[in-house]
């Protein structure tokens, strides 16, 4: 197998998946209808509702719903269970759940008078399937910054020529803001120095540091070098003691090395080989506390002033680095077979025997959540029924917008899976910079290997740190709309970016990411599943046949449900006999799996009361008619 | 809802589709926030100004009236967006 194969592979699915099913899906049961008005027109306020061209709309939606797990996902599922159910999921998943999602979260919102998913769900459903799933959503949230954060802050720790890009990424932030709405400089001039001097910036990290046999050495280089010493001067706090001990029985953990040749795991200054240990020390510690300083501003400073900035920058960082890398992906097997080739296992484990005192990794239900965003995602559909489907110029746009978005997602997730596939060794993040570095040393020699590696690191945080800000600034507006009465002090919006981040980081000193991941991968899609629902049960109230979403429906349903019970057992199983902090977060883990469960089986009950009564001819509560001229 | 004949789209060249993709990936957010802020400051000025519609005089009826025909063109899209039923998850984005 090498890359050409993946890529020969994704244009035909994607083709066949887009023309032949799609299609027929749009014109035969949505009947998407280019003269009807559709909520932009109608309700146009020149803000919200606004019709915009379907090529920037589609820009606009593919940048808001690519985050980090069309590429962690797949890093991690094929580092379990080999990369062929990876891929057959990830192509599977997207030709048959992942666009059905996107694009009918945005039409059904587009019929429904640019109402949110909530909205409708409280039309449709029942009342109080509103606050139940604004309950899920917080959580939600919640998990996606643990998992996020925990994957950043190892990041930052354990490679030094990481920061200085990170660093300089904020700083350029700050500066462009000034830049754009203070100066009024002219946007081609700002972009051209804040993306060259962040770029500069991440390739300085290994700059130097290449040893005589040409191998990257950290603490050579001038960068790199001086960040380590930063590092052990903090953890010196401590007298180079961990803070505190954890473990994690899969390996996940991205501070845990890749076996070597001889398949042993090598111990190193974080993780002791022979017990299991990870240690987490001060700079671990200092680091997360940076990301979250970073997330702080961005949560609570106008939004022109860092976050958007930020986002800027980093959407130019991406474009270049992914964009170059799927190149080399593509003439990889012609200028450089050697790296063209696979060297990862298609099967490593199909995960189902069990074990009663081991983590249990079976490949259903658990490959089904831990490959999220590249296949399928719940966030794509809240906020194509929020931003996008209040900005679609004409009905017959939802589709190459909605689903064009998701098949597009799904191609970056396919290049995760190469990068990851190629490089064979590695873990979590390292190996999807591994990867990039490879597939740019195609284009630029092997000299650009280090640098290459730098960038993939670079972009690989970018692309986490701009949602992880996001994430953390929707938390804060979420709760103080849905506790500030109860509490009025989380009205404050500082208070209520401190609390998100105190409950979030409880999770991340729990030291086993990969369960955060799965779990907030288990509440991703059963957000997408639940948007499935609403979907179903609106072709149902529409008298249109609902079979191509209730079956995904009831697949994803099920097996994310599956999924969060799984979970949920391990974390008992091997997290809370270990006792100390770790427990106390396995133990808030677990707690957090039996919400999502409880609040997704009452939605799922209502929504299956609701699909029966429209089956016998009821129709929905209208909501009244739009206030106008 | 009402019926419109669609335009007939315009034929755009690669590089005008590709241009629109990268602004809409790149800036389409910003200019929406901009926009939202500019909305924000226009209600608060209709606020002001309109309050002799519901019989709150807040400004001498003088300045109302020099000022009305500025807000009168915005008076339809503000009663959109104050009489839209919104909930938590429309301030998320």
């Amino acid at each position: 197998m090498n890359t050409l194969w993946i890529v020969v592979l994704a244009v035909v699915v994607i083709y066949l998946a887009y023309n032949f099913y799609a299609k027929q899906i749009d014109k035969n049961v949505i009947q998407s209808d280019a003269k009807k008005a559709t909520p932009a027109k109608m309700y146009m306020d020149g803000v919200d509702f606004m019709p915009t061209s379907r090529n920037v709309l589609y820009g606009y939606h593919f940048k808001s719903i690519a985050a980090a797990g069309p590429i962690v996902g797949p890093i991690t599922a094929a580092n379990i269970w080999g990369w062929a159910p990876a891929l057959a999921w990830l192509l599977i998943g997207v030709s048959f759940i992942g666009w059905v999602s996107d694009y009918s979260a945005i039409m059904v919102a587009v019929r429904n008078d640019g109402n949110s998913l909530s909205a409708v769900s409280h039309k449709l459903i029942s009342p109080r399937t509103r606050p139940i799933l604004f309950t899920f959503i917080f959580f939600y949230l919640m998990l996606v910054a643990g998992a996020f954060m925990g994957i950043m802050s190892a990041l930052l720790a354990a490679r030094a020529d990481v920061p200085l890009g990170i660093i300089m990424l904020g700083v350029m932030g700050f500066l462009a803001g000034q830049m754009l709405y203070k100066w009024k400089m002219d946007l081609i001039l700002v972009t051209a120095i804040v993306v060259v001097v962040t770029l500069a910036a991440m390739m300085l990290g290994p700059f130097r540091a290449v040893n005589a046999e040409g191998k990257l050495d950290l603490t050579q280089g001038p960068v790199s070098s001086a960040v380590i010493a930063f590092n052990n001067a903090i953890n010196k706090i401590s007298g180079d003691q961990a803070v505190m001990v954890v473990t994690d029985p899969t390996n996940a953990d991205p501070r845990i090395p890749a076996p070597g040749a001889d398949g042993k795991r090598p111990s190193t200054a974080v993780y002791n080989a022979d017990t299991g240990e990870i240690k987490t020390m001060p700079s671990y510690l200092f680091w997360a506390l940076f990301l979250l300083v970073f997330s702080y501003l961005a949560a609570t400073l106008p939004i022109w002033r860092f976050a958007q900035p930020v986002n800027y920058i980093g959407f130019w960082v991406t474009l270049l680095t992914i964009g170059l890398s799927a190149l080399g992906a593509v003439l990889a097997p012609f200028i450089k077979p050697a790296i063209g080739a696979f060297a990862l296992e298609p099967l490593k484990t199909w995960g189902f025997a069990y074990e009663a005192t081991k983590a249990w990794q079976p490949l259903w239900p658990m490959l089904f959540v831990t490959i999220a965003c590249g296949s399928i995602s719940g966030w794509h559909a809240l906020i194509g029924s929020i931003g996008t489907a209040r900005q679609l110029e004409y009905e017959t746009d939802g589709l190459p917008v909605g689903g064009g978005a998701m098949f597009t997602e799904n191609t970056l997730a396919l290049l995760a899976l190469v990068a990851v596939s190629i490089v064979g060794t590695g873990g979590g993040a390292g190996r999807f910079a591994a990867g990039v570095g490879n597939l740019l040393s195609v284009l630029f020699g092997d000299k650009f290997l280090v640098f290459g590696t730098a960038l993939g690191f670079g972009a690989f945080m970018v692309i986490v740190l701009t949602v992880t800000q996001l994430v953390f600034r929707v938390m804060r507006v979420t709760l103080s709309e849905w506790a500030g009465d109860v509490f009025p002090a989380l009205k404050n919006m500082h208070v209520s970016t401190v609390v998100s981040m105190f409950l979030t980081i409880l999770l991340v000193l729990t030291g086993t990411w990969v369960y955060l991941w799965q779990l907030f991968g288990a509440a991703n899609q059963l957000m997408a599943a639940l948007s499935l629902l609403i979907v179903t049960v609106w072709l149902r109230e529409q008298k249109k046949n609902p079979s191509f979403a209730l079956w995904p429906t009831l697949f994803m349903y099920i097996t994310t449900l599956a999924a969060t019970l799984v979970t949920a057992r391990n974390l008992y199983v091997t997290i809370v006999p270990r006792g100390g902090s770790a427990a106390a977060g396995a133990w808030a883990m677990i707690i957090i799996a039996v919400l999502l469960f409880v609040t997704a089986l009452i939605i799922g009950w209502d929504g299956y009361k609701a699909y029966q009564r429209y089956g016998k001819g009821a129709q929905a509560k209208r909501a009244p008619a739009a206030a106008d001229d | 809802m009402t019926q419109e004949e669609p335009k007939k789209p315009e034929k755009k060249s690669f590089w005008q589709n590709m241009k629109e993709v990268l602004y809409g990936m790149a800036s389409h957010d910003m200019s929406r926030y901009a926009l939202r802020t500019r909305a924000s400051m226009e209600h608060l000025f209709i606020l002001i100004t309109m309050g002799d519609m519901i019989g709150i005089p807040i400004l001498p009826p003088y300045y109302s009236l020099r000022l009305l025909p500025y807000v009168v063109p915005q008076i339809s899209t503000w009663k959109r967006r104050l009489l839209r039923e919104k909930d938590v998850s429309d301030a998320m984005f």
